[in-house]
């Protein structure tokens, strides 16, 4: 079994992601009842997605490369490890030996939990697949196994769905969305570091008496919002910070905005592709468990226009990067870059937790991005590996420091199995396996909402 | 011609597949609008040419004075989706 799916896994590899990852799909999409044409349609769109993804991400390459190494010298910081944002991240993750097949696999393994009735989450939301694919892709470059790999990926489903089932009723009630959960790890996976302190700051009453107006940051900041506009002050800032000349300053801004603009375009061209076989696989689910009462596992971007929501997500934006030098003499290298313009999954799964307050919700932001920041500084060799080997052809100037995603690498289970598989094989999986067991008993034994002490 | 903004908290991910069900619905609907995705924090109600916004994330209230704003959950999670997208086709016929 372990030799035929590694053999499986190496094979598809072998073709690249131009070939292996829309063939998958396009199988995947007849077995489950997409008509032919449109399945090879769908294939043949994700591999024209992952040209159009390469060609901006060699964009990507080029621009960071110029502030990279510069901004730490000029400006005295150690931050020269650079974020490539979820963008990038995700097209790297889906273009590994993992990532070609987790789609698949997430499913079948989404299919056997609902049956057994371990969990109540029909994940539709299979794009998001991609996070597991880059906590696998890391465990595969620490254990150098494949199949280990594979292992960390699905039991990383498996934390997602059971995440979203245990925050199913709070996310419900507060967001007002009935029947959604959201197995969604760039927002639930900061939930579970934040808890200890959402209880805390639940129990203080003073914290509770700041209010402030989520609407009034909103527009006070909306700017910030937008990621081109975003990208440019921050191009421009980093470049001037890292003594670039004027004209080269104003062309770092506008290479940033671009990037900024134009991969997620391209993703999206990637969400397109995968749209119908998430609509085949919905269908097929649901076709089957008929009566059955369960939740749709959606993006957490649903979430994300809420007020708070935002509010703290624009927030997040310059106190990242205050934190990234605030931890600088802790170990922080990362420069916190392209994913500044994601603060609203941070923010997402946390405002809750404190009822919708921007300042508690910011708040809890900060610690898991402090706790966060340092490890995507320690998680940069392994994602400096992904971009290195995965076929996606990052153009990464000799000398050049490390990559990092400041997103994905801060979550708690990027960081969790990293470290834990660095330990021997038996011992990571028995141990991983009995935290997914305590976690299964964490949300069928206790309220989530109990947990928090009311609101 | 009318405007649909699909809207969500990312312009990537769920605006896509809004983006996808409701221009094959306007297709077999017949009725002829310009679709465009954004993301929620790129749109504001002193730019916006919608005239439906529809989203799968919260939209500030004051877009509610300049065009008509329709919660789009529906056609992600499948439930309630004939309904959802009725309400879009009444939106778009009945306001000259």
């Amino acid at each position: 079994m372990e030799g035929i799916l590694s053999s499986i896994g190496e094979f598809l590899n072998g073709l690249g992601p131009l070939i292996a990852l829309p063939v998958v799909i396009a199988i995947l999409g007849i077995i489950l009842g997409q008509k032919w044409d449109s399945a090879i349609r769908s294939g043949l769109m994700t591999a024209v997605a992952f040209v159009g993804i390469f060609l901006t991400v060699g964009l990507l390459g080029s621009t960071v490369s110029t502030i990279g190494q510069t901004f730490a010298q000029n400006t005295g910081t150690n931050l020269d490890v650079i974020d490539i944002g979820w963008p990038a991240a995700s097209a790297l993750a889906f273009a590994t030996p993992v990532g070609n097949l987790i789609i698949p696999l997430g499913i079948l393994l989404n299919v056997l939990l609902l049956l057994f009735g371990l969990t109540q989450t029909l994940d539709v939301d299979i794009w998001n697949f991609w996070h597991m694919a880059f906590v696998g892709a890391l465990v595969q470059f620490v254990t150098g196994s494949f199949i280990l790999g594979l292992f960390a990926a699905l039991l990383t489903l498996v934390v997602a769905l059971f995440l979203a089932d245990w925050s199913a009723p709070l996310i419900q009630r507060h967001f007002k969305m009935p029947g959604v959960s959201i197995p969604h790890l760039q927002s639930a996976g900061y939930m579970l570091l934040a808890l200890p302190f959402a209880w805390l700051f639940n129990k203080v009453a003073f914290l509770k008496n700041l209010k402030l107006n989520p609407d009034t940051i909103r527009k006070r900041l909306g700017l910030l919002g937008e990621p081109m506009v975003l990208g440019f002050i921050i191009g421009f800032l980093l470049g001037i910070l890292g003594g670039q000349s004027l004209k080269d300053a104003i062309l770092t801004a506008v290479n940033t905005a671009a990037v900024m603009l134009l991969i997620p375009r391209m993703v999206s061209i990637l969400v397109e592709a995968l749209t119908p076989v998430a609509e085949a696989a919905s269908n097929f689910m649901t076709s089957r468990f008929k009566g059955r009462e369960f939740y749709i596992g959606l993006d957490s971007a649903i979430l994300a226009g809420n007020s708070t929501v935002i509010a703290s997500g624009l927030l997040l934006v310059p106190l990242e990067i205050l934190l990234a030098l605030a931890l600088s003499p802790l170990g922080n290298r990362t420069l916190p870059f392209i994913d500044l313009a994601d603060g609203v999954f941070v923010a997402a799964m946390l405002a809750p937790l404190v009822a919708g307050d921007v300042i508690l919700t910011t708040l809890l932001g900060v610690i898991v991005m402090g706790v966060g920041l340092i490890f995507t500084t320690l998680l940069a060799p392994g994602v400096t590996q992904l971009v290195n080997t995965s076929s996606l052809g990052l153009d990464i100037p000799t000398g050049y420091a490390t990559y990092t995603v400041m997103s994905d690498a801060a979550i708690p289970t990027s960081y969790g199995l990293y470290y834990l598989f660095q330990t021997p094989a038996g011992v990571a999986v028995v141990v991983s396996l009995l935290l997914v067991v305590g976690l299964y008993f964490l949300k069928r034994r206790v309220k989530l909402e109990n947990v928090l002490g009311g609101e | 011609m009318k405007t649909v903004y699909v809207v969500c908290a990312t312009g990537i991910a769920t605006s896509t597949m809004l983006r996808l069900k409701v221009e094959k619905f306007l297709e077999e609907q017949g009725i002829e609008a310009r679709v465009l995705q954004y993301r929620v924090t790129e749109i504001s109600p002193e730019r916006t040419q919608a005239d439906v916004i529809l989203a799968t994330t919260e939209i500030p209230p004051e877009f509610e004075k300049v065009a008509t704003v329709i919660n789009g959950i529906s056609l992600i999670t499948g439930i309630g989706q004939t309904e959802t997208l009725q309400n879009l086709a009444r939106a778009l016929r009945e306001n000259p």
